[in-house]
């Protein structure tokens, strides 16, 4: 029972600081049709900025500053690359953006090295939040889960209840007719990429510190967001969340699962033949939970080719 | 027509020198003439369905690791002697390609554009996931090795007979995926990426032209990972890592997807680069990264585009053309210098063992670089960094305006 309660968090967990990522990335390409594929870039640039802001200011400065650095930098890849080769059309820009999140990695392994470096929480927020059982949950999980649903919060009110959210909804489906209406579209683009990377990079800054932060984590949440705007439906917000929330449940249950599909087919009796085919039919769950998202995309894709919440094109 | 008869003694001409090239070179360049050959392979598979059908792939990798494989197990079968000849063994890890190539290509077909380029990736990192589990299939960390057997009296012993089996392959390999360009549907994997809904509206299979696209892209990755396997004599799961997917779109598209031989040229290049400049610098990576966002930002038709540049260029402005090349290749090399400098001398700032010896409170100590030692806090080893790249900023801003009121006065 504890390990199905502390399963079912960590997976929600996991699953909000996904979305923090991926809501950035399904706002972009639903304004302008772009896929970044440094998206995940600035999620590890916000990990990297705080390590190394950590020293210098504390930790809560350095994950501020993280965010709006990560954002800064968001605006200065859509100004100065993005802009110049829009119209080279879509595929142009994908793998401009490809090759940005290649330069990102490369100059961190250039600037900290291959290896994970120390960047840990602050002892004052290393606690335990409450006791199940005989186990403690730290409470630096639930303010990672609080944050993202704060940012939610904030990102849908501002979204649906503000001017600047009716602009940028108009723009999404409407450019040129926002244009026409007198609104700086391209400033709207760039304020939308900034505040996509700062997200990117918020989730990062408090991420990298309870995982690892080392320069391989763009490429790892990178595909995992990408999976989750593909299951979602690319550039649905509602999609991602539902996504992010799913997948993240998945893995952390696969995980403690060691159960394989040989015991499955034990139960029509037909175990020894499992084992002795070997290969997947034997391989345990919980070192399959890495596979699992992909295999959901494949599924989704199979069934609902435009993603769950996807619209139909 | 004119332009064939040209290029084909020119075509003669390069097969001619690469069947040469082991009286030339030592063996280590033959052996990196061998990655070349392979990385030129790869990425004409590659750029068949990226650059013709217009899908870009970011996960490649699993139809070259899986190509690799298969040649490995093919290698390996009935006790070490092999399922086929060593010359032919190619065709396991083709085969393989193609077959796995149909399967992930049916998914990813599914989708165009931006969801497919996300599929693809997914299916590469769904293998690079597997395979260390899968202990039979992949061999787990370590991987599997296999031996070359003899057979149709050579015995693949030196790196010249490994390098005629390469280069024998990778030209009819070349040869054939020149000759789809040709066939029907070849024709219409062109039309795929020009306009897929009038397509359809024509009454065109638009999935299963998709999918075949794929499939013959897997068959010559399938080939390209095999060639590795026979040349290196082993296979490891870091075939599928998404280094090997990047490498390959970055160099395709550095030498141009727009003409046929530009991906194999790129390739080529890079590989050899890659190999020339390994021991020198940590930062390969870094410039390869970094000259393909120029390429895709300045020159969007690759190195190959350049070449009709510069020829468009002369046509127009005659003999007033050589100032402007020199020009540029100035600057240009003036930027590279210190671009370069200032890569390397970071990259030595940060490195474990620069930071080991630099203590608190002292002063920093100096960095070695082109033979010379070079202090940190001195203003000299700066103003050398900025200084051409000052220069060159200067000079490349000269040219092109100068280019630009040479170009227009020849325009009225």
């Amino acid at each position: 029972m504890d390990a199905l309660v502390f399963a079912l968090l960590n997976g929600v967990i996991y699953g909000l600081l996904l979305f923090m990522v991926s809501a950035g990335l399904t706002l972009i390409f639903g304004m302008m049709g772009v896929l970044n594929f440094a998206h995940a870039s600035f999620y590890m640039l916000g990990a990297y900025f705080a390590y190394a802001l950590q020293g210098l200011v504390g930790f809560a400065p350095a994950v501020v500053l993280a965010t709006v650095l990560a954002g800064a930098v968001g605006a200065g890849v859509e100004r100065f690359f993005l802009r110049r080769v829009h119209r080279h059309g879509h595929a142009h820009e994908l793998l401009l953006t490809f090759g940005l999140s290649f330069i990102v990695a490369e100059t961190i392994k250039l600037l900290f090295g291959n290896q994970p470096v120390d960047y840990r929480i602050p002892p004052a927020l290393d606690v335990a939040a409450f006791v199940v059982g005989s186990q403690q949950y730290p409470a630096y999980r639930l303010l990672m889960g609080g944050v993202a649903l704060a940012m939610f919060a904030v990102l849908y009110l501002l979204l649906t209840r503000t001017r600047v959210g009716i602009i940028v909804r108009s723009a999404i489906y409407k450019p040129r007719m926002v244009e026409a209406l007198g609104h700086n579209v391209q400033l709207v683009f760039m304020g939308v990429f900034a505040v996509g990377a700062a997200l990117a990079g918020l989730a990062g800054a408090i991420a990298g510190a309870f995982y690892t932060t080392s320069p391989n984590m763009a490429l790892e949440i990178g595909v995992m967001v990408f999976v989750v705007v593909v299951v979602g439906g690319l550039g649905s917000l509602g999609g991602a969340m539902l996504a992010s929330l799913l997948i993240g449940v998945m893995t952390s249950f696969a995980v403690g699962v060691d159960r394989s599909l040989a015991d499955l087919f034990a139960v029509v009796g037909a175990r020894d033949w499992a084992e002795g085919v070997g290969g997947l039919l034997t391989l345990k769950l919980s070192s399959l939970a890495a596979t699992l998202p992909f295999a959901l995309m494949l599924l989704v894709l199979l069934v609902r080719p435009s993603g769950l919440m996807g619209s139909k094109n | 027509m004119a332009h064939m008869r040209t290029s084909i003694p020119l075509l003669l001409g390069g097969v001619a020198v690469l069947v040469a090239l082991p009286l030339l070179l030592s063996a280590g360049l033959l052996n990196a003439s061998v990655q070349m050959l392979i990385a030129a392979l790869f990425a004409s598979a590659y750029s068949l369905l990226s650059g013709r059908a217009g899908m870009l792939s970011f996960g490649h990798a699993a139809y070259f690791g899986v190509g690799a494989f298969a040649t490995v197990h093919a290698m390996n079968a009935l006790n070490g002697t092999g399922l086929l000849p060593t010359p032919l063994l190619p065709l396991a890890g083709a085969g393989a390609g193609l077959a796995f190539g149909v399967v992930a290509g049916w998914f990813a077909t599914q989708r165009t554009g931006t969801a497919f380029a996300m599929i693809t990736l997914a299916i590469a990192e769904l293998l690079h996931a597997l395979a260390p589990q899968l202990r039979g299939w992949f061999g787990g960390e370590s991987g599997i090795s296999t031996m070359r057997m003899p057979a149709w009296g050579l015995n693949f012993g030196s790196t010249t007979q490994v390098y005629y089996l390469t280069l024998a392959w990778v030209l009819a390999a070349l040869a054939l995926l020149y000759f789809h360009t040709l066939t029907p549907p070849g024709r219409l994997t062109l039309a795929l990426r020009e306009n897929e809904h009038r397509l359809r509206f024509l009454g065109y299979d638009v999935h299963g032209l998709g999918v075949s696209a794929f499939a013959i892209s897997g068959l010559f990755s399938g080939l390209a990972g095999a060639l590795q396997v026979v040349s290196n004599e082993s296979a490891n799961y870091v075939v599928f890592d998404a280094g090997v997917s990047a490498s390959v779109v970055l160099n395709s598209y550095i030498g141009g997807v727009t003409a046929f031989l530009g991906p194999a040229l790129g390739a080529a290049l890079m590989t050899f680069f890659g190999y020339a400049v390994s021991d020198a610098t940590q930062a390969w990576l870094l410039y390869q990264g970094v000259i393909f966002v120029l390429v895709m930002m300045f020159m969007p038709d690759g190195l190959v585009g350049l070449l009709a540049v510069i020829g468009r260029l002369v046509r127009t402005l005659g003999i007033r053309a050589a100032p402007l090349m020199a020009g540029w290749l100035l600057a240009g090399l003036l930027l590279v210098a210190g671009g370069v400098f200032l890569v390397e001398l970071v990259q030595r700032l940060c490195s474990q063992d620069y930071r080991a010896m630099a203590r608190v409170g002292e002063a920093w100590p100096a960095v070695r670089l082109l033979g010379r030692e070079w202090l940190p806090a001195a203003a000299g080893t700066w103003a050398t960094v900025l200084l051409p790249l000052a220069a060159g900023g200067g000079l490349l801003a000269m040219v092109h305006g100068a280019q630009r009121r040479w170009l227009t006065e020849g325009a009225k």
